[in-house]
């Protein structure tokens, strides 16, 4: 039997980890990296919560589906972009496009 | 400690070592790689938790599409795999602390939350797959937000054409 | 399903359908016939404005099961949102075809975003909040990138998209908190469980502070609006002016609804921080501001500026009676300034001939010479955002002030009364370099975008001389809210 908030802790934690990311990583690739663990985080909590609260209504369910489709939406942009500033440039390093500051 | 709590150390362990490779490694294939391994603890999680369904999406949406889109957006990107220099920035003690803070202020918060050791957890019914799918799809439950998502699918797909396509 | 569902999210669902046939249509229109899709554009905004007007005399209505309501607010916001979307497509027109960026997808993806802002408006669940979140950024951090090759163009958007991407994360996790918190959702259902005391208030606080920081970044509120000047200052100037009336309108509008409707419960923790967080920006957005030089940096940070005044609409949330007067005081003061900022953008514009150069504010030297009229409308918009007589920006000031004041926050309307006049510094130099010195600024002339500027300036300076049907309008819209 786990408690729920061995779920959270654990969300928790991923999610401090992917906020490390976003804010110490300089390659935009990275940064994205670490929104991905921020978008897992929740949706730990998502799921736990759903099955510890009342398994019965699909509201968490629904809402953790939602996130997958919005993460590869967001993938799917975030890359784009990367990719085609990389044609442009030849870097994605967040520190060396600095045409204007960072 | 009965099965589910190892079962449920394992794959916590899991994520969170690979976690910590993911925004530390310098190689971004590798730290693409350590994404997942996460991505696949959390899968895990899910089966423990009952939710059969999205660790099978998070097996094939997550892993199977974001995770290898990741690898080939580094591939494709990959002279700045080559530079050795540091993959942080300088800001990196603030972010240690700012996500230090946030984690103990979350942790903090979820300390009380143990409500559900004095009481049983309510089964979860065995048609959740079914009760999933008439939910996404009632016009009473969330029909809507289901086809907004579809919106957003699209108007991200046309924007990302835009971004990639080769303009010369 | 029924008529009513159909009918609550019809404007919403037009507006989509209609981008959908725009995506189409630019397949079937040859080259030269590409100015056509802007009308189209417009057409479509106008129809949808239309319907939303025809709609606004009706009562309270929710739909698909309380995920989005139609009500007073709602309407306000999405004419606000049809308004932005014109004026949007008026500003663009000329300047995408000199930009050379006069591309099939530009009014699609600006229609889509319109689509996302008014769903925000109507959204009464967090999922639909979150969706909307996403539908009208996503479309922005595309345009923002859109005049390709321009790198710094490029380098905008994707500064945006990670910022954005950042925030939204915070918005998902701060819901996963609040459903947790609250066994739901729905914001009437959080409101109940809250009323019954089954839901967990401290983790409902932490679930609102994370909200409260992703929609921060949205409305770049300090400490979350690094991203602006930036963003500001890469995007295309059409792409530029959309995005600084309807992401932050937007924003507001999410922290409105779900703040003002959801979580009074937690006034008591908030209403505090959010005063603070209103006077950091309004400090530290006016006092930068007044540094800049290069014209779009300082719109920037004077966006920055006007989202604290804004912000001063949640601190006296713990005061029932002033509740109501600040929310529609917030509104209010959105229209006003939705036409300033739209306006001075669209000045911007007219002086931007070369588009590689960075406008400046010295360039606006003897502009009332070399163009009376740009130079009287710029006046407007510049008093109206400081807060000058007789624009509409110093009756919402009024309003908002009044309502913090009543609230018991005396200090927080000093600070805004102070910043006011700091901001009077750099807003009346331009006005200054436009009338006393002298210059030859190179004006692009333009119909449209003309005929968008006199209209925001007319309207910015009439209504302020009779403004008590649109008090009404935002006092009524208000009403059901609480």
């Amino acid at each position: 039997m786990i408690p729920l908030s061995w779920y959270l802790y654990l969300s928790a934690a991923l999610f401090a980890i992917g906020l490390y990311g976003v804010l110490a990583r300089k390659n935009a690739i990275a940064i994205l990296l670490g929104i991905e663990l921020m978008l897992n985080a929740a949706n730990i909590n998502l799921v736990a919560f759903w099955r510890y609260t009342d398994p019965a209504q699909m509201a968490g369910q629904v809402f953790a589906i939602i996130v997958f489709a919005v993460a590869a939406a967001e993938v799917a942009v975030g890359l784009s972009l990367v990719i085609s500033i990389y044609r442009a440039r030849k870097t994605v390093i967040a520190d060396e496009l600095d045409l204007m500051k960072w | 400690m009965d099965a589910s709590q190892i079962i449920f150390f394992l794959s916590a362990a899991l994520i969170l070592v690979s976690a910590l490779f993911v925004v530390t490694a310098r190689n971004l294939v590798h730290a693409a790689l350590w994404l997942i391994a996460t991505l696949f603890g959390v899968a895990v999680l899910y089966v423990l938790l009952e939710a059969g369904f999205l660790a099978v999406v998070q097996v094939v949406v997550y892993i199977g599409a974001i995770a290898i889109l990741f690898i080939f957006a580094v591939m494709l990107t990959r002279r700045d795999l080559l530079s050795q220099s540091s993959q942080t920035n300088a800001n990196w003690p603030v972010a240690l602390g700012v996500s230090a803070l946030s984690l103990a202020a979350i942790a903090f918060i979820a300390r009380g939350f143990g409500f559900s050791l004095d009481r049983p957890l309510a089964p979860v019914p065995t048609d959740s797959l079914e009760r999933l799918g008439q939910a996404l799809v009632s016009p009473q439950q969330f029909v809507l937000p289901f086809e907004v998502a579809s919106v957003l699918l699209v108007a991200a797909l046309v924007g990302a054409v835009y971004v990639a396509m080769n303009k010369k | 399903m029924t008529i009513t569902d159909f009918s609550v999210i019809l404007p919403v669902t037009l507006l989509t359908a209609w981008a959908s046939i725009l995506l189409l249509a630019e397949l079937f229109l040859p080259r030269a016939q590409r100015p056509f899709l802007a009308l189209l554009a417009a057409l479509g905004l106008a129809l949808t404005l239309g319907i939303s007007l025809a709609q606004s005399a009706q009562e309270f209505a929710p739909g698909f099961g309380g995920m989005v309501v139609r009500d007073g607010f709602s309407n306000f916001l999405n004419v606000l949102f049809l308004l932005t979307g014109l004026f949007g497509v008026a500003l663009s027109y000329r300047y995408n075809q000199r930009a050379q960026i006069e591309r099939g997808e530009y009014y699609p993806l600006l229609l889509f975003s319109v689509a996302g802002m008014m769903l925000m408006g109507q959204a009464a669940d967090l999922i639909v909040v979150f969706l909307a979140l996403e539908l009208l950024s996503f479309p922005l951090y595309i345009l923002s990138a859109f005049a390709y090759p321009r790198p710094q163009s490029e380098e905008a958007g994707l500064k945006y998209f990670l910022l954005g991407a950042f925030a939204s994360g915070f918005v998902v996790y701060g819901i996963a908190l609040t459903f947790g918190a609250s066994g739901s959702t729905d914001l009437a259902r959080i409101v109940a469980s809250v009323a019954a005391g089954s839901a967990n208030l401290p983790l409902l606080t932490a679930g609102a502070g994370l909200l409260l920081v992703g929609f921060g970044f949205k409305v770049a509120a300090v400490p979350f609006h690094m991203w602006t000047p930036d963003v500001y200052q890469g995007a295309p100037t059409s792409v530029t002016a959309f995005m600084a009336a309807g992401a932050k309108t937007a924003g507001f509008a999410a922290l409105l609804r779900v703040f003002g409707a959801a979580f009074p419960a937690l006034a008591a923790d908030l209403s505090p921080l959010m005063a603070i967080l209103a006077a950091v920006t309004m400090l530290f957005g006016n006092l930068i501001a007044v540094a800049q030089t290069d014209m779009k940096r300082m719109l920037a940070y004077s966006s920055i500026a006007q989202a604290g005044y804004l912000l001063m609409a949640f601190a006296p949330f713990e005061i029932e009676a002033a509740r109501t007067m600040a929310v529609a005081g917030a509104l209010f003061y959105l229209l006003a300034y939705t036409l300033a900022s739209f306006g001075s953008w669209g000045v911007v514009i007219a002086l931007e001939k070369d588009l590689d150069r960075h406008l400046s504010i010295g360039d606006f030297a003897g502009l009332a010479r070399r163009s009376p009229w740009l130079a009287a409308a710029m006046t407007v918009f510049m008093l109206s955002l400081t807060g000058l007589p007789p624009t509409l920006g110093l009756v919402g000031k009024i309003y908002l002030f009044r309502a913090v004041i009543e609230g018991g926050m005396v200090w927080l309307a000093v600070i805004g009364a102070l910043t006011s006049v700091v901001s009077a510094f750099y807003y009346l130099r331009i006005v200054v370099n436009m009338f006393m010195r002298e210059g030859e600024p190179a004006v692009e002339r333009e119909w449209w975008l003309e005929f968008a500027i006199g209209a925001a300036a007319v309207v910015t300076v009439v209504v302020s001389l009779w403004p008590f049907p649109l008090f009404e309008w935002a006092e009524w819209a208000v009403m059901k809210l609480f």
